[in-house]
């Protein structure tokens, strides 16, 4: 297999990772974005090396073809990502509306508001 | 028509249908009710078409196996099924009694039908990357639902829970890939033909782990917990109610389906890294239950230690544990949809559902009382309840096993269960404190309860009526640990063989 993927797989998932695993969330954005299309590269790996062969387009010519299964998986998955990437920008949106942040620090103090009560519903 | 795409569709064509009649109405609430009780009308056909064993195959579009994608019905897909069906037709009519229907988010019901497409296409297909998909699904409803109605104070506990599942799915994606390039094929009939000959191939092992991780993940396994008894309560009462009792069952139901049908059953090594981590899961989502202080805090972390028991009797793994894991799913997904539904109640009642807060409505509404201490006991797993029978199963199946340590853990969970079911019990029921505002007025409580009622009511049965019940779980735990079966079925139905 084409090992020059195989290392931008290695480098896209560090520098993805490395982003979740801040504090902004505009940065965690950017790091489920780098890491979904790692994941995509990641699976295209799998059809095995390309050298040679014909994209999976039946025009009547001889010879190996590509393996079209995981580049049909990809864009699946390149759709769903795209969703969730629209739903999260949205989400980061009203989350600087409201709080006027985005970073996890000022969104989560120290103080022990998690075993803080919920507000009371409306009725 | 084949009957097994059916609680794919019904859900699917109901929530487009709701979409395009945007303003909330009793008419469109008659209309996500009706297709609830369709969708449980169709699913218990199912369960009584299988009820004595056998596979029910669908080749969408005709494609043959390994190509074409399977959807496919066991007894135990069945029957989870039903209990979605079951579970969203109580949730909804809790809400239509708890909001009048103009003040429902024109997104609510839709959005449960999409969730709904999701769940069902989970427990049906039988292909790995249609999975993910139905997943994805099933998550981006998820995420939508949670902030859908959160103010500004809860939607920020939304984003561990996006966060940690985006992070699951993207290594969902991974190991399709993975598992496509190890098998060559992404059908879950196939992939059980190939596994077969990887058995001990360390390849094998490390597939099993990665994949029974990102289930884990979904479905709150220790270490990968965290994200859940925090985002649970943001949810509204009957919506959170939904995903107590569905979400992580998902979950389990898939790293159930992997572990007896997919994988090679020789996978002793992976089998006890499962039970491991249940156990410890189940004592961690214990404490923590204790430790918290409202009550829908302390029942999300009851999830965990719940899941911890399915888990562990998954671990386990003789047909006796899997039963008993099966038996187990049924009565917590009846019985923990229920309590998120008192503890709704309770927040009409006294305004609040901190413990501190709370109290008096033993005099005040005794029935319900009544009615959350039934609930309460069977997740504690006390004798003629349904929680009962399957912790004993459960325990025996570790014994059996001479897994002493794993079913003393078990029974101990179960005691720390009892502990801080008692300390909602006292502070919320037991306590007089005339400072304490119980709103008897509110005229919403009465139907509430009544759906919390009917639950009851179907997990006494579940209880009382455990010899049919664990008849068919022993069904359902015969054919899901049945590989050849399942292959066999794929086959006819694509009308080819599966090349191993």
């Amino acid at each position: 297999m084409a090992l020059d993927t195989i290392l931008l797989v290695g480098v896209l998932v560090t520098c993805g990772t490395y982003l979740l695993l801040q504090r902004s969330f505009v940065r965690i954005l950017f790091g489920f974005l780098i890491l979904s299309n790692a994941a995509n590269l990641f699976v295209l790996c799998t059809s095995g090396e390309p050298g040679n062969r014909l994209a999976p387009i039946l025009d009547g010519r001889p010879g190996p073809r590509v393996d079209p299964l995981p580049q049909a998986l990809i864009l699946t998955a390149i759709v769903i990502g795209f969703g969730v990437t629209a739903y999260l920008v949205v989400l980061l949106y009203r989350l600087f509306l409201d709080h006027g942040t985005t970073n996890a620090a000022d969104l989560y103090p120290p103080d022990p508001s998690t075993s803080e009560p919920l507000p009371p519903e409306e009725s | 028509m084949n009957l097994v795409l059916l609680p794919v569709l019904l859900p699917l064509l109901t929530g487009l249908a709701l979409l395009v009649v945007a303003r909330p109405s009793r008419t469109r609430r008659w209309v996500g009710a009706g297709s609830a009780l369709l969708q449980l009308v169709v699913a218990l056909a199912l369960v009584v078409h299988l009820r004595d064993g056998g596979w029910l195959v669908m080749m969408s579009g005709g494609w043959a196996a390994p190509h074409g994608i399977a959807i496919t019905a066991d007894l135990l897909a069945a029957l989870m099924v039903s209990l979605a069906a079951f579970t969203s037709l109580a949730c909804l009519l809790y809400g239509y009694f708890e909001l009048p229907a103009s003040e429902e988010h024109p997104l609510r019901l839709p959005l449960v039908q999409f969730l709904l497409t999701g769940i069902n296409l989970a427990f049906l297909t039988g292909d790995l990357f249609n999975l993910f998909v139905a997943f994805e699904v099933m998550l981006v409803a998820s995420y939508a639902l949670l902030t859908l109605e959160a103010d500004n104070w809860d939607i920020k506990q939304a984003f561990p829970y996006i966060a940690v599942n985006l992070t699951g799915s993207t290594l969902f994606l991974c190991a399709a890939g993975l598992a496509y390039s190890l098998f060559g094929t992404l059908n879950l009939a196939h992939i059980a033909t190939r596994a077969t000959a990887l058995e001990g191939d360390p390849r094998l092992v490390a597939l099993a782990l990665l994949l029974l991780g990102i289930f884990a993940l979904k479905a709150g396994l220790f270490p990968l917990y965290l994200w859940l008894p925090g985002s649970y309560p943001v949810l509204p009462t009957p919506l959170a109610a939904l995903f107590a009792g569905l979400l992580t069952k998902v979950g389990i139901f898939v790293i159930l389906r992997l572990v007896a049908t997919v994988l090679p059953p020789g996978l002793d090594q992976v089998h006890r890294v499962l039970a491991v981590l249940a156990a410890v899961t189940m004592v961690l989502g214990v404490l923590g239950a204790i430790s918290r202080n409202f009550l829908r805090g302390i029942l999300s972390f009851h999830i965990l230690s719940q899941v911890g028991f399915m888990v562990l009797a998954i671990g386990l793994f003789t047909p006796l544990s899997i039963a008993a894991a099966i038996l187990y799913l049924v009565h917590h997904i009846v019985v923990k949809s229920s309590l998120f539904l008192v503890g709704g109640v309770v927040s009409v009642l006294n305004r609040s559902d901190d413990l501190d807060r709370t109290g008096n409505l033993w005099n005040a509404a005794p029935g319900l009382a009544m009615l959350f201490l039934v609930q309460a006991l069977s997740l504690a797993g006390l004798p003629p309840l349904s929680g009962f029978w399957g912790k004993y199963l459960i325990v025996v199946a570790g014994f059996g096993l001479h897994q002493w340590l794993l079913a003393g853990v078990a029974l101990m969970a179960g005691l720390l269960t009892l502990f801080s079911m008692l300390k909602i019990w006292i502070a919320v029921f037991w306590r007089q404190d005339d400072h304490v505002p119980v709103a008897v007025g509110d005229a919403r409580w009465r139907p509430m309860s009544w759906v919390v009622g009917g639950l009851t009511l179907v997990s006494l049965s579940l209880g009382l009526g455990v010899e049919g019940l664990f008849r068919l779980a022993r069904q359902a735990s015969e054919t899901a640990l049945d590989r050849p079966g399942y292959i066999r079925a794929v086959q006819t139905a694509s009308g080819r063989p599966l090349t191993p």
